[in-house]
């Protein structure tokens, strides 16, 4: 076997960032391991951040360090070997959810996940990557190829949301509007009517000017670590966009999609995108200063928690406006401890949850996001990621946590007060 | 046992030497690493990429900010006593053959005494790094080594802080030169790094408004 390939993706990667986490930066002195979920969860030091990163930075150094390129075996630097990528398949894929809890517990600052991505895009390039991930990522790309074959289909299936659209609402008025141009709202949803519906309303209830995307939002190519197909999924986002020509891209509750095109697009397409690109929570934090929507936090009267995404929170810098939104749809909000910054990761991140075959790690790694959700007493727990939501909804099974998991537009919606014409017939639903 | 003229000669031109040595390699190795492609921020900012690099900076100065020092602050206690007395023992290496007139017993009393804290944490940390398994398993024969001649390093400035005799003076200059050629190919080039790691690491989370954390987004 030959690594020949991942050898070459290592070196693509070798930036600033890589280089300086793979240099004689980290000073092993353990301050991250326990920060990590994976470690918490199982003790082994063999998942603690610095282990698994280490993998990486011995082969880096192997390379691009002076000590290790003339003694090698003083700094542990080794060649990448088949042998070695196979072990980096789990570290990478099933070890690490790319969370940067130890980023922000480091006391240098250490990049660990930059090492960890570069490991996946390496192992992405010799096909060593997990199947379902890959396969995901390319039907991403076929459905923009063939999109004229799935229009059809997704229209009949819009149709049906909004005949329940208009039930909820009271009024025909209601609508779903598609391949608009002109508008100012493109909202990309993930397949599924839970981030169709609810969205729905709330655009229909605050009179936005808006259009469904015909594509989902969610990135597989991020997760696997492969740049060149994550740009390709990207780019049927924004060509629909500006194909439309709307004034921002509203992306819906999903985690890695809004970091994708919020922060990491407009590095790979070299500039800012000629649209604003939000997160629907945003949105909605928006209406609610405007005034654009009324709520009626009595409506939600159970004890409510949050759960940040790591994406969202940490990686994307939406750490305030999900609890200003909780405040004003729900009565009763505790907070995690810790959360914000130093939220633990549900577990089920950077596509874990799609890994059918590791996912009683997953479920195991997901423990202290369980204990942490017992401590708070609350029923509902609020979380604006769906792969964080199925994470959750695992847990609670797993853990007997007691909980309902919901999105915050779905929760939003719950405590919606409808302008009076449209309020006709939603004391129906 | 040392002529004056060899005392003279560690004090003097061979910490010059070894210190001239230290910069050549770290300039070399400062253009590599700034010779690399880095990806920018370039999507709308949200925060400030230069409060966020400062906040960076300023973290291990404010152990409730981060939980790896508020949960164990024995940690942070150690890092620091640690830190300040291998800045201790470096300054020194200055102030002792170029500005002697500062190094009163009294000043040499205090210098030691802040080493002393250093050298007994670098004797915690190598046994740490022994007999703790999720520490051993990244522990690679450098990092032994490099706590192992920091503890020399410590011992022997104290040594020449206290007995302040030629011998120990010689000593002691001798493991700084020797320490200063060896330190741009090991791991205690990290306080180098940090500068970088700060500042790409600082930057981006400022600019995405998580550190310091940003309310509203004004666009």
């Amino acid at each position: 076997m030959t690594t020949e390939l991942a050898e070459k993706e290592l070196e693509k990667k070798y930036n600033k960032l890589v280089g300086t986490a793979a240099s004689n930066m980290c000073a092993h002195c353990g301050w991250c391991i326990d920060s990590c979920h994976v470690y918490q969860a199982s003790h082994d030091p063999e998942v603690s951040p610095v282990a698994k990163a280490e993998h990486v930075r011995r082969v880096y150094k192997k390379s691009h360090d002076w000590m290790s390129k003339i003694f090698p075996s003083w700094t542990g630097a080794r060649k990448l070997t088949d042998e070695e990528l196979e072990k980096w398949v789990k570290l990478a894929y099933r070890d690490c959810t790319l969370c940067e809890r130890c980023v922000v517990n480091c006391p240098m600052g250490v990049e660990t996940p930059q090492l960890i991505a570069a490991a996946r895009a390496a192992l992405a390039a010799q096909g060593k990557a997990p199947e379902i991930l890959t396969q995901l990522a390319d039907m991403a790309i076929s459905r923009e190829e063939n999109a004229e074959l799935y229009k059809d289909f997704f229209l009949e299936q819009i149709k049906e949301i909004e005949k329940q659209l208009q039930s909820y609402m009271g009024t025909p008025e209601a609508t779903i509007p598609v391949d608009k141009e002109g508008v100012r709202i493109l909202y990309v949803p993930l397949s599924g009517a839970h981030t169709i519906l609810p969205e729905a309303i709330i655009f229909n209830a605050a009179g936005e000017s808006w259009t469904l995307s015909m594509f989902e939002a969610s990135n597989y190519g991020v997760f696997l670590g492969d740049s060149v197909k994550a740009k390709r999924i990207a780019e049927r986002i924004i060509n629909e966009a500006k194909r439309l020509k709307v004034k921002e891209v509203v992306l819906t509750e999903c985690g890695h999609a809004y970091t994708t095109m919020r922060w990491e697009a407009p590095k790979w397409f070299g500039g800012p995108l000629p649209f604003r690109v939000r997160n629907i929570i945003e949105v909605l934090d928006e209406y609610i200063r405007d005034n654009r929507l009324k709520f009626d936090p009595a409506k939600n009267s159970e004890p409510v928690t949050y759960h940040d995404s790591c994406n969202l929170g940490r990686k994307g810098g939406l750490l305030e406006e999900p609890r200003r939104v909780l405040r004003a749809i729900a009565q009763d909000f505790r907070e995690m401890t810790p959360n914000r910054l130093q939220s633990l990761c549900c577990g089920g991140g950077s596509g874990l949850v799609a890994i059918a075959e590791w996912s009683e790690d997953r479920i195991k790694a997901g423990k202290p996001k369980a204990d942490q959700i017992r401590a708070t007493g609350a029923k509902v727990v609020v979380t604006s990621c769906d792969n964080c939501r199925h994470q959750i909804t695992e847990l609670n099974e797993h853990y007997n946590l007691g909980i309902k998991v919901t999105s915050l537009c779905e929760l939003a919606v719950q405590a919606l007060v409808l302008p009076q014409p449209m309020s006709a017939t939603s004391d129906n639903h | 046992m040392f002529s004056d003229g060899f005392v003279h000669f560690a004090e003097y031109e061979l910490q010059i030497i070894a210190l001239s040595w230290l910069c050549l390699l770290y300039i070399v190795k400062i253009f590599q690493l700034s010779r690399l492609p880095m990806l920018r921020e370039n999507a709308p900012r949200k925060g400030s990429a230069i409060a966020g690099a400062l906040r960076s900076y300023s973290s291990m100065f404010m152990p409730w900010s981060m939980e790896s020092s508020r949960k164990h602050l024995y940690r942070w206690v150690e890092f620091g006593a640690y830190h300040v007395g291998a800045g201790i023992a470096i300054l020194n290496t200055f102030t002792s053959p170029f500005a002697p007139g500062i190094m009163t017993e009294p000043v040499r009393w205090a210098f030691a005494i802040l080493i002393a804290p250093a050298f007994f944490f670098g004797l915690v940390k190598l046994a740490r790094r022994i007999t703790r398994p999720e520490i051993r398993l990244i522990s690679t024969p450098d990092d032994y080594f490099a706590l192992a001649s920091v503890e020399v390093y410590f011992f022997t400035a104290i040594m020449a802080l206290l007995i302040n005799n030629p011998l120990w003076r010689t000593i002691y200059f001798l493991i700084t030169a020797a320490f200063l050629f060896y330190v741009p190919f090991s791991k205690i080039s990290h306080y180098v790094y940090f500068f970088f790691a700060a500042l790409f690491t600082g930057s981006r989370y400022g600019w995405r408004g998580v550190r310091p954390p940003v309310r509203r987004q004004t666009e």
